[in-house]
């Protein structure tokens, strides 16, 4: 079953096709990477999947509901109960703790909950940093309170566009763990990347060029771990 | 949560958040001086145009008649109908008697002065009277408050002086008298020898006049107890359609409308009662003061109104600016809150509850500041000090609310504006 199906999906800035035609669908519990140089659409195509931005043309089916014909206020909603999302940069309020910034995302959606935050921040290995304010968190440590909040309202969806784009290499692979992890528990993963390294790791590659899908990559991953 | 997130939001601009409020207290100050002001300056209006003299003159209803029916003077000595002195006290029992703010009775008579054959008029007056009230209460009223701004070179006399007289500059200039010299008149009922102790210079008439303690006057004229005419001074509402219409007939004036007349310190209401306490009297406003009064009063209030409505829109302006600028430094954090899923609402809670905060803070720092000022406007003038009007501090609380939040319309504009597409990825 797909839990991600986009038909004929554009999306057009003046004469610019940022999104040219899409048709994709991405079944539940895929690992999917998407690639493709600067300016060919990646964002664009996890903003309207991430209900932040609304095609201009074309459904995105997701869960069943077509979001593309959304209000506002429902697209919140679905963004809040269904999705997680995780930025390239780290987005952490700062004058709140670790702890309290994975919680804002519970105060929003249901009730903050410590216990259950502070797990989310165990599963991604800063359960000893929780009180620590985002200046005193390195750059790794800072995306992975992003990863806890993203995860902590249990999404059906998660949504990272360059996740790793600003960290090194340790860092990196902290993060590419807990994405096995999730993927292992049998999230859906879409991953925006640069990164062929990170990109490998996922089960399929849509590459875009020019707001098109110029090819998909299956990575038949278990067998090479064989060979 | 809310207030973890609202804390820090404030401390972290603090500089802003302390800048909002300071305009808030700006804007509410001057709001709470001018209402504090605007309410108590009808009183303070009419105590300063009171220093222009009295505003209703009671004469007996006789002289009253031949002063209408032949325009003569009822001091020209024609008229021998009088009012009773011992009756002046009513004058502080009527409805209004608290608007009384001084009366004083004169008794006119001529005089022969030190021996010439032409008359000069005399006035016996009360200068610093005490009055025991039926009531119970006491009051000294008389020519010493309400003359005050007299030009007196020499000194008031008081009633107790029976043997001094005060002259008027003219009369004492044509028979040079000056402060100090024994002056002797004769009247109808003998003859008296008096010690100048002041002359008076008020640019009006009155500076052809001997003025002397009211039983010096009655005992030259032979007129115990009685009086001509009662200068009286007293606060009024300003006139209207209403009170003109009683003015010219209270008869023409149904029950209910007579009412409202007779319980408004209208100065017809007021003159009225005046005539039903002292017997066989007509009470008349002195008409051309009392309606300046009204005119004066109004616009002095339009002017505050108007002052207060433009520094609390100036104020509006300036938090607008303020909110505005720090909602966009935040805009990072409010698109984020939006991508995990807050609503419109919640956010906007969140930064009108950090606005109206300061709002509250700036108003009673605001509110106080204000009282010092109406104190500083009350004394530089009117001389005196503001009586502080608790009905304002309502009236200041809904004007900054309704300012804050006014000042808060645009930035709220911009946050639910904001797409948090747009602010997260750096572009
Ligand atoms: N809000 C926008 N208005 C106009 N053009 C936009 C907007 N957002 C994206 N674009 C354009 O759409 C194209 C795709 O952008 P984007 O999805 O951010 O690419 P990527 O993430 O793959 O680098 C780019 O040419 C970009 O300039
Ligand atoms: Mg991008």
């Amino acid at each position: 079953m797909n839990l991600l199906e986009l038909k004929e999906v554009s999306k057009i800035y003046g004469t610019l096709k940022a999104l040219n035609n899409i048709d994709l669908s991405v079944p539940k519990g895929e690992w999917l990477a998407i690639m493709g140089p600067s300016g060919s659409g990646k964002t664009t195509m996890m903003n309207i999947v991430g209900c932040m931005d609304k095609p201009s043309n074309g459904s995105v089916i997701l869960d069943g509901v077509d979001i593309s014909k959304e209000n506002p206020r429902s697209l919140t909603a679905i963004r809040r109960d269904k999705i997680g999302l995780i930025f390239q940069q780290f987005h952490l309020i700062n004058y709140l703790t670790a702890l309290e910034n994975v919680m804002v995302a519970q105060y929003y959606h249901s009730l903050p909950d410590e216990k259950e935050a502070m797990q989310a921040l165990e599963r991604v290995g800063l359960a000893g940093r929780a009180k620590h304010l985002p200046s005193q968190l390195s750059g790794g440590e800072q995306q992975r309170v992003c990863i806890a909040r993203a995860l902590i309202n249990y999404p059906m969806l998660i949504l990272a566009d360059e996740p790793t784009g600003n960290l090194d290499e340790a860092n990196e692979n902290i993060v590419l763990d807990i994405f096995r992890q999730l993927h292992r528990e049998g999230s859906t993963i879409v991953v925006v990347t640069h990164d062929p390294e990170v990109a490998e790791e996922a089960e399929r590659i849509v590459v875009l060029e020019h707001g098109k899908i110029a090819r998909i990559e299956d990575n038949h991953r278990g067998e090479q771990e064989e060979g | 949560m809310f207030f973890r997130m609202m804390n820090g939001a404030l401390l972290r601009q603090k500089g802003k958040m302390l800048m909002i409020a300071f305009t808030i207290a700006l804007g509410a100050s001057l709001a709470t001086a001018m209402l504090n002001v605007m309410l108590d300056v009808g009183d303070k209006i009419n105590q300063e145009l009171k220093t222009y003299g009295a505003n209703i003159n009671v004469v007996p209803k006789e002289a009253s008649l031949l002063d209408d029916l032949y325009g003569v003077d009822e001091r020209s000595g024609v008229s021998n109908k009088y009012l009773q002195e011992s009756e002046l006290g009513r004058i502080k029992t009527i409805f209004w008697a608290f608007n009384i703010v001084d009366f004083a009775p004169f008794l006119d008579t001529k005089v022969t002065l030190n021996g010439a054959v032409e008359n000069v008029e005399l006035a016996g007056t009360w200068f610093s009277h005490h009055l025991d009230l039926p009531t119970g209460e006491s009051l000294d009223t008389g020519m010493i408050n309400m003359k005050n701004w007299w030009d007196v070179s020499g000194d008031w006399i008081t009633d107790a002086e029976e043997d001094s007289a005060m002259v008027g500059s003219l009369l004492a200039g044509r028979h040079q008298i000056a402060p100090g010299d024994v002056i002797s008149v004769a009247g109808k009922n003998g003859q008296k020898t008096l010690t100048v102790k002041g002359v008076f210079n008020t640019g009006s008439d009155e500076d052809e006049l001997i003025y002397v303690p009211l039983k010096v006057a009655q005992d030259l004229a032979d007129r115990a107890g009685l009086v001509s005419r009662v200068e009286v001074s007293a606060l009024t509402t300003p006139d209207n359609e209403l009170s003109r219409r009683a003015a010219q007939n209270p008869k023409s004036l149904s029950i209910k409308e007579w009412e409202t007349w007779y319980c408004t310190a209208y100065v017809s209401a007021i003159s009225y009662q005046i005539q039903e306490v002292i017997t066989d009297s007509v009470a008349k406003p002195i008409r051309q003061v009392a309606e300046s009064e009204g005119a004066i009063l109004e616009k002095t209030q339009l002017l505050m109104v108007l002052i207060t409505i433009l520094s609390l829109i100036g104020a509006a302006l300036g938090i607008s600016n303020l909110v505005t600028a720090s909602v966009m430094e935040r805009s990072r954090e409010i698109g984020l809150l939006k991508a995990v899923g807050a609503n419109d609402f919640p956010i906007s809670m969140l930064v009108l509850t950090e606005i109206l905060l300061m709002g509250l803070l700036g108003g009673v720092i605001g509110y106080f500041a204000g009282l010092g000022f109406a104190q500083i406007i009350g004394h530089s003038v009117f001389g005196s000090a503001i009586d502080i009007k608790p009905m304002v501090i309502p009236l200041v609380a809904v004007l900054v609310f309704l300012v804050t939040l006014a000042g808060s319309i645009p930035s709220i504009r911009f946050l639910l504006s904001l797409r948090p597409a747009e602010v997260l990825h750096g572009r």
